[in-house]
């Protein structure tokens, strides 16, 4: 077993930079997902890890060994496609065999080795189907089955869940995770899908133009964000920004409705508000023209826009509401974030 | 209930595809039935009369044993042929599917042995591998090895598979390129995560991937060398010397053109169009039904 470490990575094409200098303290046996917005580069630095790209500058550690100049063979490591990349002219049995055949190992324990990982991931019907005899979720357990056959030190998973319904991603997202648990393996999961990396992450690492926003536990990068962009990237629906004034302890609202401050601070800022943070109170200070309501069941959306002003906003109240649309509502703040204005850094506490 | 869509009549259509039926009435169908029919009859030495003879021409064929040899030779020509082209086009296919930088222009450059024609290619060879002008002999003996194809059979064959077989390369790579180009990246990739090497990827994930596009290939090559290779030869050995480069194909226009026996040169050729007619049927049987994984 072995952990990861990333120190101060580059990668550019030409003259191009994709990531601009990441670092990273992987612990053996944890799991990290890497989540961005499409084209951050989340892919590339996966694949940087694997071998399968060059590395431009800095190093990558897999246990105590730099593996940069290593052969992706050579690295120890095993990866989930997000396509799957299974064999399709060999059996479920072959695509997991393959790799033990290559590294010479008996017949018997090869058996034994994909007899153990059909009977983890539930393919013991399938072994002698063709990938293209299966469907989606299968094929993803076949992949997911040749990775856990070569017992490897680190797994690497690029977005393996998104070609799946709904439903499937979900359940497969728990399986993911518990089998994890269970082998205790190293894992980088990359995905753009914020809940799946709440809920699947160990720790996150925000990734945005190449650039590490933030790199926590995922109740860290929900109530403690450290920019505007990882603010408006966790957590859903998308938290509310408001520019403001910040005088002594107070923001002031582009409407003239003053806030306390979270965090001291002079002249513009950001304020951030959750939708869910925001409770429906008379006396609040937080007005809302309210424009469209969503029902989602257990809780209600209302979108409008701050009292007086253009700026959208949106509220999570709890249970079915049926405020009539153009009416005004009033909330009391809970939970602020207060950003630098320019930079879109968290300000201080 | 859909609704058919009627299209008034008008000539229009018959207009346009007149041109191709004409065209394969006249170079085709024409032509065709006029060797079916003289593959029929035997006329006399001098050309006086003509008889009326059914199958006895092709009788006569499967009894001459000059026939049956070139048979042999033509099959033997063709597996040659088909076997150096494609797999030396598989062999830079695979190179060309690596390469980054520079790739268009490589590429660019194995095309053009297809856009030869055949006389041509044939005389080109024919230059490299003159006895007493060209450049390979006079290399080979210099290693002490005598190369005179107007004189060895073997050599002459040897010649006439080459220039075939390099012009057909081009083709060959085209399409094992494009095979090799479909074939997801991640494929090859997982394969490279799994501990195989370069070699071993290629024989056990790509080869058995483009599996289609070989046999596909095969027909085809295999076509191309039993007819379109007659201006290969007849510009490099004219099917000699004494034969060994006689290929099926040839021997129709030497025993029509050159001996006259229209007879005995129309069933032979009647002969290589049902084997033409039965290879294009099992091209189509096969290839349009997509290869199993
Ligand atoms: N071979 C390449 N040459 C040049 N630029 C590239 C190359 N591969 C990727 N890029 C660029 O690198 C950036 C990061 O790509 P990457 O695939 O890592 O994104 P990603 O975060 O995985 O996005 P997605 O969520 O869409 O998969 C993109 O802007 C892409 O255009
Ligand atoms: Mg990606």
């Amino acid at each position: 077993m072995a952990g990861i470490k990333l120190e101060n990575l580059i990668k550019s094409y030409g003259d191009t930079r994709i990531l601009h200098g990441i670092d990273a303290d992987i612990a053996d046996g944890e799991m990290i997902v890497v989540v961005g917005p499409s084209g951050c580069g989340k892919s590339t630095l996966l694949r940087m890890v694997a071998g399968l790209e060059a590395v431009t500058a800095g190093r990558i550690l897999i246990g105590e060994r730099v593996v940069n100049d290593l052969e992706p063979s050579q690295r120890d490591i095993a990866m989930v496609f997000q396509n799957y990349a299974l064999y399709p002219h060999m059996t479920v049995r072959q695509n997991m065999a393959y790799g033990l055949k290559i590294r010479g190992m008996s017949r018997a324990e090869i058996a034994r080795r994909v007899d153990e990982a059909a009977d983890i991931l539930e393919l013991r019907p399938y072994l002698d189907r063709k990938p293209r005899q299966l469907s989606g979720g299968q094929r993803q357990r076949v992949a997911m089955g040749r990775a856990i056959v070569r017992h490897p030190q680190v797994f690497l998973f690029d977005e393996p869940l998104s070609n799946l319904d709904a439903k499937l991603r979900v359940q497969m997202r728990l399986e993911i995770r518990k089998l994890q648990r269970r082998l205790g393996v190293t894992s980088i999961y990359v995905t753009h899908d914020q809940v799946e990396a709440m809920t699947l992450g160990d720790r996150l690492m925000v990734l945005n133009k190449g650039v590490v926003e933030q790199f926590g536990s995922p109740i860290e990068l929900y109530e403690r964000p450290a920019s505007v962009f990882v603010a408006g990237f966790i957590g859903s629906p998308a938290m509310n920004f408001l520019p403001v004034r910040v005088e002594g302890d107070a923001a002031i609202l582009p409407n003239g409705a003053r806030l306390p401050a979270p965090a001291r601070a002079a002249g513009e800022a950001t304020l951030g508000a959750r939708p869910e943070h925001l409770t429906p109170d008379e006396a609040g200070p937080v007005a809302v023209e309210v424009e469209v309501l969503e029902q989602l069941g257990a809780a209600t959306l209302v979108h409008g826009r701050l009292e007086g002003t253009q700026h959208e906003m949106t509220v999570q109240l709890d249970g079915v509401r049926a405020p009539e649309a153009g009416r005004i509502m009033r909330f009391a703040p809970g939970q602020l974030h207060l950003f630098d204005a320019a930079s879109g850094k968290r300000l201080a506490d | 209930m859909l609704k058919r869509v009627h299209f008034p009549a008008s000539p229009l259509p018959y207009l346009l595809v007149a041109p191709q039926v004409l065209i394969t009435l006249v170079f085709f169908i024409w032509p065709a039935s006029q060797a079916l029919w003289q593959s029929f009859l035997i006329e006399d030495a001098f050309g006086l009369s003509t008889e009326f003879v059914w199958f006895e021409n092709f009788e006569a064929l499967f009894h001459d044993s000059q026939y049956l040899a070139s048979f042999w030779r033509t099959l033997v020509f063709s597996g040659a042929v088909a076997f150096l082209s494609m797999s030396f086009a598989l062999a830079l296919a695979a190179f060309a599917d690596h390469v980054g930088r520079g790739a268009g222009t490589y590429r660019t450059l194995l095309i053009w042995p297809y856009a030869v024609a055949p006389v041509l290619a044939g005389a080109l060879w024919l230059f490299m591998f003159n006895p007493t002008l060209g450049i390979l002999p006079y290399l080979l003996e210099m290693v002490g090895y005598e190369w005179n194809h107007h004189l060895n059979g073997t050599q002459a064959m040897l010649l006439v598979i080459l220039a075939a077989a390099w012009k057909q390369v081009a083709y060959n790579f085209l399409f094992y390129l494009a095979a090799m180009q479909s074939i997801p990246r991640s494929v090859i990739e997982a394969a490279a995560i799994d501990g195989a090497g370069p070699v071993r990827r290629f024989f056990s994930i790509v080869f058995p991937l483009i599996s289609p596009t070989t046999f596909f290939l095969l027909v085809i090559n295999a076509v191309y060398a039993f007819f379109d290779t007659f201006g290969i030869i007849h510009a490099v050995t004219q099917g000699g010397p004494a034969n060994a480069t006689t290929t099926l194909v040839y021997k129709v226009f030497n025993d029509g053109f050159v001996g006259l026996d229209l007879g005995g040169s129309a069933a032979q050729s009647v002969i290589l169009m049902a084997l033409v007619i039965a290879l294009t049927a099992v091209q189509f049987r096969f290839v349009e039904k997509r290869v199993e994984y």
